[in-house]
């Protein structure tokens, strides 16, 4: 039985009481053909009751300058005559200013395109001009929610060392995994590692390699994917000197390099037809030639291969060879995505939060419980390689001794519910929705149209032609 | 519900001959390449180059009538610049001959085509010549000297210069006097002859200063501050940039700005004041946006910007700035750009110690080769990939990449960045 993972709040004692209303320093830019003036005279007024520290920098360049120099809690953008355009530059050319500091745009009449472009860009919200008092307090309570976080202990994790990377889990899912992987370790079959992208194909064949008869010789992993055609035979099998342009010395390849050990053939789907027939012969035969070399080089290795696709489909499709997807199949693992390893994201992300600390000479303890919420909250179309990479980001920003929502990345933070939690003007019309919906599903796969129109239901045309209809 | 997969650039591009007539359909294919969306987390997918990109057929066709569209508006501006040499001919206006025909190979320099643009030029030139007012001939001569620098024939380029700073001399045409030495410098940057281009800069500032041309002035002061900072004398490189600065700051164009702040940017990393460098990279990226669109600034800034964390060991960010970058060279069509973007992404690797990194430099070599040839942007690519490979201990195919990088260089003239191959070639024999 596994015990679940509990995620107990911690008594919050680095958190300021709800009660003592944080003072916010803003700093309030116009952008090119935009006026600040009438805008701030107003915040002047509000801002001796709202707590309120006020600034004004005269353009986007003196903006930063002054980002640098000092932190601040809000920059309050108010967008010349392009907003559409403005937008991007601003969020990009604000990112990594002191602080991390929220932006809020401010634009006459926006657009739903403009509003749910900020949207997926991590703006904390878009108001219009002329800007009415509670809509800024709205946004700005928002602000001051961050320090109504709640930090919550990471919880201990027991990962198991595969070389420079760790398994990490306890979900059912997983242990069939670990299950299945120590029956086939210590064989010499070659295997299949089956999952989406970010699953951890690549550690568990490490995995299967160290726990296995080649142990003592190299694990040697090569991408067929990233090296270009042309070039991935003489990477795999090697070439003499001479054998085509650039071959200017010998070369030893990977199917060499791996002798009496692993090789392990990642993302195999990608490989031509031409190829997919040597590495045939070279799992039939057990021996390679190099390129331009007339010699048979005979091969002792355990070959282990990897790919998020669905092989059997590009058989039927004429795009991968069957005989070798039987020679490579002779035991095939296939890996849960990361959601459904369920509480595995927590254990996963205080994995990943205390190894890159240590790395990055940090001392976080704790998550907050919104931070928390937000990684349980998001798709993870990148599995736990993209989760790797968003702890990895926020680490590095994080300042104390708690992981908060503010260090997780622009995207994440743009999940949050934002334009639904408010009320413009009533209710939806049904483009409005639609609109808003595609967005979401649009962040929620960072932007990628095929994945989006596949979780829509819709053709990837139809998708383009509404998101050009909207403005997204 | 989705479509076919899409064809992949490098091999998409591997079915389209090298005919001049498809170079606008190249453009189109490379600036609509999108990464395929099932690589972007798989584990190819920190490794994507535009090769690996893919681009739909469909796409392609859609696009086509925005390309036409775009062909026909160059060549009806062109025709029309030609239309109007005609007329001015007619008038007996040579001048407006000379003005109208160098108008016409500057609209082919915006669109990348140096060779055609020489060509309008060397036409206006002649008419130029005939004449007895020597001042569009200067202009001409001048248009002549950049378009060569741009096609990597700097002794052609210096005599074209020299040429038009002895008429303008002649002539007492101050401007010309100033634009022509400033040209002399360029040349001389571009060989990496630094006391040569200083002695130029200063020629020109000090003509610029006599004229009181204001934006020449400042431009001159970047351009000796960026040669101090070569020289390594930075006190008198951060004097200059300063002047500079200060000079644009009250009323100069934002992309003269810009510049400043990236050659600033550039000053205070090699002062190893990282804060202050990507505080000036930063700031000269939102002084670029005030200005209009110039891509090859945008890249420039953003390159400094991804070294400056390359160098500093932030390696995530180094990346993701170096994404975005990529996404603005695809876009512009900076395929010079894109390849030291590729260069760069393979050195992060080298930083690694990821041999996979070495696809990178492939597909740089492959773009400043095959898809926009640049000597010059090879042979950088040459000497990085060298260094890679040294790095990773593979010393004789480091050789092997830094010799052909020496090569490269002897035939482009550059003599410093040829001693420093030379003196790696050094080490690694040692």
């Amino acid at each position: 039985m596994i015990p679940p993972v509990r995620m107990e709040p911690s008594v919050p004692s680095a958190v300021p009481s709800r009660e003592a209303l944080a003072l916010l320093r803003i700093l309030v830019v116009a952008g090119e053909g935009g006026s600040a003036g009438a805008l701030l005279q107003n915040l002047r007024q509000w801002a001796d009751d709202g707590r309120l520290e006020i600034d004004t920098a005269p353009d986007l360049p003196r903006a930063v300058r002054q980002l640098s120099g000092q932190r601040w809690d809000v920059v309050l953008a108010v967008l010349g005559e392009h907003p559409d355009d403005d937008l991007s530059w601003w969020v990009d050319t604000l990112r990594g200013a002191t602080g991390s500091p929220r932006f809020i745009a401010v634009a006459q009449a926006p657009s739903m395109g403009l509003v749910l472009r900020a949207e997926k860009s991590g703006v904390l919200d878009v108001l219009a001009l002329p800007l009415r008092r509670e809509e800024l307090v709205r946004a700005l309570e928002r602000v001051r929610s961050v320090v109504s976080e709640t930090a919550v202990p990471l919880p201990l994790v027991e990962p198991h060392a595969v070389g420079p990377y760790a398994l990490v889990g306890q979900s059912a899912a997983m242990l069939d995994v670990y299950k299945l992987l120590a029956r086939v370790a210590g064989s010499s079959a070659t295997v299949l590692v089956q999952g989406e992208s970010g699953t951890g194909k690549e550690v568990v064949a490490r995995a299967i390699h160290m726990n296995g008869p080649h142990a003592s010789g190299a694990f040697v992993a090569v991408n067929c994917a990233a090296i270009p055609e042309n070039l991935l035979e003489s990477e795999l099998f090697g070439h003499e000197k001479g054998a085509f342009t650039g071959a200017v010395t010998r070369k030893i390849g990977r199917f060499e390099q791996a002798a009496s050990g692993t090789l392990f053939l990642d993302e195999i789907a990608d490989m031509s037809l031409a190829l997919q027939a040597k590495i045939l012969r070279a799992v039939q035969e057990r021996e390679i030639e190099r390129v331009g070399g007339s010699e048979t080089i005979p091969v002792d290795v355990r070959l282990i291969a990897a790919t998020n696709r669905d092989l059997k489909e590009a058989i039927k499709q004429g795009r991968f060879r069957e005989d070798l997807y039987y020679r490579l199949a002779v035991v095939t693992i296939r890996l849960p995505t990361l959601v459904e390893r369920g509480d595995d994201l927590v254990l996963l992300t205080a994995y990943y939060v205390r190894l890159f600390a240590q790395r990055y000479g940090k001392k976080i303890q704790a998550i907050s419980d919104r931070a928390l919420g937000l990684l349980r909250a998001h798709a993870w179309v990148g599995n736990v390689r993209e989760l790797r990479n968003v702890i990895e980001r926020a680490v590095i920003v994080a300042t104390d001794e708690t992981l908060r929502a503010e260090h997780l990345p622009d995207e994440l933070r743009g999940e949050e519910a934002t334009l639904v939690d408010r009320p413009q003007g009533g209710l939806l019309t049904l483009a409005e929705a639609e609109a808003r919906h595609i967005a979401r599903v649009l962040a929620h796969t960072n932007g990628q149209i095929g994945a989006a129109a596949e979780i829509l239901g819709i053709h990837r045309n139809t998708l383009t032609r509404k998101m050009k209809e909207y403005g997204l | 519900m989705t479509g076919p997969p899409p064809v992949r650039v490098e091999k998409a591009l591997a079915l389209m001959p090298e005919l001049e007539a498809l170079a606008p359909l190249r453009a189109l294919l490379v600036s609509i390449a999108r990464p395929d969306e099932a690589t972007v987390w798989s584990s190819s997918g920190p490794y994507l180059t535009l090769g690996k990109r893919g681009v739909h057929p469909d796409e392609l066709r859609r696009r086509m009538p925005q390309a036409f569209h775009r062909i026909t508006e160059h060549l009806q501006v062109l025709f029309k610049a030609y239309v109007e040499a005609l007329e001015c001919q007619q008038r007996a206006d040579a001048p407006g001959v000379v003005a109208a025909l160098v108008r016409a190979g500057r609209l082919e320099e915006e669109v990348g085509r140096h060779t055609q643009a020489r060509t309008w030029y060397e036409v206006a030139l002649r008419v130029a010549e005939a004449l007895q007012d020597r001042r569009p001939e200067v202009e001409v001569l001048r248009a002549l000297g950049y378009v060569c620098v741009a096609l990597g024939e700097y002794a052609a380029s210096a005599r074209h210069f020299q040429r038009s700073l002895a008429l303008a001399e002649a002539e007492f045409d101050q401007a010309g006097a100033t634009a022509a030495s400033e040209g002399l410098g360029d040349v001389a940057v571009a060989q990496g002859q630094w006391g040569g281009a200083q002695a130029w800069y200063s020629r020109g500032l000090r003509l610029a200063e006599a004229a009181s041309d204001a934006p020449h002035v400042g431009r001159l002061e970047r351009q000796l501050g960026v040669l101090a900072r070569k020289q390594r004398d930075l006190a008198a490189a951060g004097e200059f940039l300063r002047r500079a600065r200060e000079r644009f700051e009250a009323a100069g164009p934002p992309d003269e700005m810009a510049r400043v702040l990236n050659e600033q940017g550039r000053l205070d990393a090699q002062l190893g004041r990282y804060t202050a460098a990507s505080a000036a990279y930063r700031e000269a990226l939102a002084w670029a946006q005030r200005a209009p669109r110039d891509a090859r600034l945008e890249l420039s800034i953003r390159l400094n910007l991804a070294e400056l964390d390359l160098e500093a060991g932030r390696l995530l960010e180094a990346e993701a700035e170096l994404r975005r970058a990529e996404q603005v060279a695809i876009g512009g069509h900076a395929i010079r750009r894109l390849a030291q973007i590729y260069t760069l992404m393979g050195r992060l690797r080298g930083a690694q110690e990821d041999e996979t990194g070495f696809v990178f430099f492939e597909q740089a070599i492959e773009l400043a080769k095959a898809v926009e040839p640049s000597v010059a942007t090879e042979a950088q690519v040459y000497h990085a990939y060298g260094l890679f490979r040294s790095r990773l201990g593979q010393q004789d195919e480091a050789r092997a990449y830094l010799e052909r990088a020496r090569e490269l260089f002897d035939s482009l003239g550059e003599a410093v960045e040829r001693e420093r191959v030379e003196a790696e070639l050094r080490a690694l024999s040692a």
